[in-house]
């Protein structure tokens, strides 16, 4: 498949939140690159978003993945940085009682400034840390290492040993809020892919879910081609239509009316 | 890395506050490899231009009532209508200063060259109206002001002399820069605009309110200069992105989204947000700034840049915003074929046409943006109205008989009500002590006007230019290459 047949998949975009240090990262990297750094201490500088192509049920999308280039570290995300979401990974680190306990904001957040049934997914991260003998071995490896001034609230402070937050809580918190629980590992890989999977089969198997995203972005006017396109539909399911106007994602995207830009 | 990131670093810039300037300085730096720290003493995005839900109104509100010595927003009220039903806070997103942006508007250029466009949703402006009084004197109505030769020869609110009268004039300031038409207004230049159509395209009391209206003069009295440039911005802004309107509005807030957009580009490159955070206290040593911020971090930085607070025309004004139980769907139709629908539109009051009960009468415009519920500012259903006129001792009823006389020039059968208001004060006046050094630079704010003015732009690109120093490239200023995100080759087909 070449880059213009990926260009006209509908876009799916996801993002990812939760605690500074809970492993948003370390997730999204052995997802998209398989690849796992245990002394990776921050995002990746210069990475907006991550892209894979992912079948679903014999449809192809463009998955976009969203991190939070670190705004979490001192909570100061911003509500853009949810608009256009079809879908929110909920991450927290399992062997930190105190990053599982800060979800209940993050779902608070995510359901407010999102549509009406997004699909949500929460992740309980380092799995690799419920196993006892993993769980005592040397500290390079620790993940994400986590900002610890005590003013910062959104620390989750990585406590290196074991299980601190069971199964059961995780599930029963996900249920509350209707959203999927997985447990994952980065290190190991384990549920990593089930994770991305399942979400976006809720997705795409939620009625209306599609739709309603893109009526949140009707009337929008697509500034990149000089408004030649008219009306930017969507930045989902332009699959068709012919135009690929204002996807943002084009890499032709020129002058506004002859203005030198 | 970790705990001691903020004071192991030797900071390029502290950017302090999040008001669009200082934001579009972090875009512009956020494919540099400077280090840059963004804080902000606020708690959320945005300073003088920020977006707030109800919650964060009462919150600014109240907060205001207890400091003084705020020197940009004064005397806030709030009032809930008790017919409303709970209004569910967050959904609501009130902008705090509303502009919107001309389709010529540098800015716009800049987002886009800078990739930030790709990240926020642009909504038409469509018609400017004015409201003018019955005869009888009672009831309002609203006549769309006809701002292009379509609308001029289509127009039934005009006399056939007044068409002539309009025609001449935008035919004139189409090309006002020509020399022959050059010769006409510069020796008058600094004298009203008001007078100079008056004088020279005998336009009358009506048709100048028009004109007046177009260029959206706070005080009405716009020089014949900046009021010819301001038409003239407008007139060639139109149909630049689609038939039918000449500005845009970004949804969710407006100028707040541009700025939350910016900042998340400054932490994909790098940049370390902190809000709810100030500079605290400063002192030299050898050339750099030793910080102290009121989270009790102490940094060391290179360059702090600040605002000034307050815009610089010393200009003074009254805000009222109104959340309005109707969606006042009548009001946001496209006026062209093909043109999309508008999210705002505009309504003059002209001088002398609301009366305060002292029977004063208004001596400057009053100018409301109605939005829709496609700005994502309310829910549908409803709309929000932003209100603004020249501060004086009756702005504040003079604000509230306007918006009593909107709501009730409508047609529906009955009157839309406005279920919250939040009126209050904006100064304009600087901020003092705040002086620029080799290490300080000063972002002046915004001025008070109801579009988005370019020239904020040009002190922004000059402290781009003193953070990179010799590493500065004019033509590479906001012009990024697209984020790669990293398409790979290994397709994930799952559920096939």
């Amino acid at each position: 498949m070449d880059a213009s047949d990926d260009a006209s998949l509908p876009v799916l975009k996801m993002i990812l939140i939760g605690p500074s240090g809970a492993g948003k990262s370390a997730l999204l990297t052995r997802y998209c690159d398989d690849e796992f750094e245990p002394d990776l201490s921050q995002a990746t500088i210069g990475i907006d978003y991550k892209i894979k192509r992912l079948s679903v049920r014999g449809k192809a999308y463009r998955l976009t993945m969203f991190d939070t280039a670190g705004q979490e570290r001192f909570r100061t995300l911003s509500t853009s940085f949810y608009r256009g979401a079809h879908a929110v990974l909920l991450v927290y680190d399992i062997s930190s009682r105190a990053s599982f306990l800060t979800m209940e904001k993050w779902f608070e957040e995510a359901e407010t400034y999102t549509v009406e049934g997004i699909a949500l997914c929460l992740v309980g991260a380092k799995l690799d840390k419920a196993d006892p003998a993993s769980a005592s071995s040397p500290t390079s490896e620790t993940y994400e290492e986590s900002s610890s001034s005590q003013q910062h609230d959104d620390d989750s402070g990585s406590s290196g040993g074991g299980r601190e937050v069971s199964t059961e809580e995780g599930k029963a918190l996900a249920d509350a809020h209707g959203a999927l629980f997985v447990e994952v590992s980065s290190k190991t890989r384990e549920n990593v892919r089930k994770a991305f999977v399942e979400t976006v089969n809720r997705v795409v198997t939620t009625p209306n879910l599609l739709d309603k995203v893109r009526l949140n972005r009707s009337g929008s006017i697509a500034l990149e081609n000089g408004g030649k396109g008219g009306r930017r539909g969507s930045k989902v399911d332009d699959a068709g239509a012919g135009s690929g106007y204002g996807l943002g994602y084009l890499p032709n995207l020129g002058n506004l009316g002859g203005c030198s830009c | 890395m970790g705990e001691n990131i903020l004071a192991d670093t030797l900071w390029d810039v502290v950017i302090c506050g999040t008001d669009l300037p200082q934001c579009l300085l972090a875009l512009s730096l956020s494919r540099s490899d400077k280090k840059v720290l963004h804080i902000d003493p606020n708690t959320y995005y945005g300073g003088s231009e920020a977006a707030l839900t109800l919650q964060d109104a009462d919150e600014w509100a109240a907060r205001l009532s207890t400091q003084e010595s705020n020197a940009v927003f004064k005397a806030p009220t709030i009032s809930r209508s008790k017919s409303a039903p709970n209004l569910s806070t967050r959904a609501y997103s009130l902008a705090l200063g509303p502009q919107f942006i001309h389709a010529r508007s540098e800015l716009l250029s800049q987002l886009v060259s800078s990739r930030a466009a790709q990240q926020v949703d642009f909504l038409a402006v469509g018609s400017f109206f004015i409201s003018k009084a019955a005869s009888d004197g009672q009831r309002h109505s609203m006549i769309r002001i006809p701002s292009t030769r379509e609308d001029v020869f289509t127009t039934t609110a005009l006399s056939m002399k007044a068409k002539r009268a309009l025609m001449k004039f935008l035919k004139f300031v189409l090309n006002y820069e020509g020399s022959e038409n050059a010769d006409t207004w510069k020796p008058h230049a600094e004298a009203p605009l008001a007078q100079f159509v008056e004088d020279h395209f005998k336009m009358d009391l009506e048709l100048r309110s028009y004109i007046i209206a177009l260029t959206l003069s706070i005080d009405g009295k716009i020089t014949t200069q900046d009021g010819l440039a301001v038409i003239h911005r407008h007139l060639t802004s139109m149909g630049v992105f689609g038939p039918g309107f000449a500005a845009v509005y970004p949804k969710w807030g407006g100028l707040a989204e541009i700025a939350q957009v910016s900042c998340r580009a400054g932490a994909v490159g790098g940049a370390v947000y902190m809000l709810g955070t100030d500079i605290k206290d400063t002192k030299t040593v050898d050339s750099i700034s030793e910080v102290e911020l009121t989270s009790g971090d102490k940094i060391k930085t290179r360059l702090i840049v600040k605002g000034n607070g307050g815009a610089e025309d010393g200009t003074d004004i009254s805000r009222l915003v109104a959340v309005i139980g109707s969606s006042l769907k009548a009001l946001f139709t496209a006026t062209v074929e093909g043109a999309p629908i508008p999210a705002v539109v505009v309504v003059a009051f002209p001088a002398d046409t609301l009366t305060a009960a002292d029977g004063t009468a208004n001596k400057s415009p009053v100018y409301l943006f109605a939005h829709s519920s496609d700005t994502g500012e309310c829910p549908s259903g409803q709309s929000v109205l932003y209100l603004t006129t020249s501060q004086s001792p009756h702005s504040k009823e003079v604000l509230g008989l306007a918006l009593e006389k909107f709501l009730g020039s409508g047609d529906e059968p009955e009157t839309p009500q406005a279920l919250y208001t939040l009126c209050y004060d904006q100064s304009g006046g600087q901020l003092p002590g705040r002086q620029a050094d080799d290490l300080n630079m000063v972002l002046p704010s915004l001025p008070l006007s109801l579009a988005f003015d370019d020239t904020v732009l040009k002190p922004v690109h000059d402290a781009w230019k003193h953070v990179m120093g010799e590493t500065a490239v004019d033509a590479e200023y906001m012009t990024f290459p697209e984020r790669n995100g990293g398409m790979d080759d290994n397709d994930d087909d799952a559920y096939e």
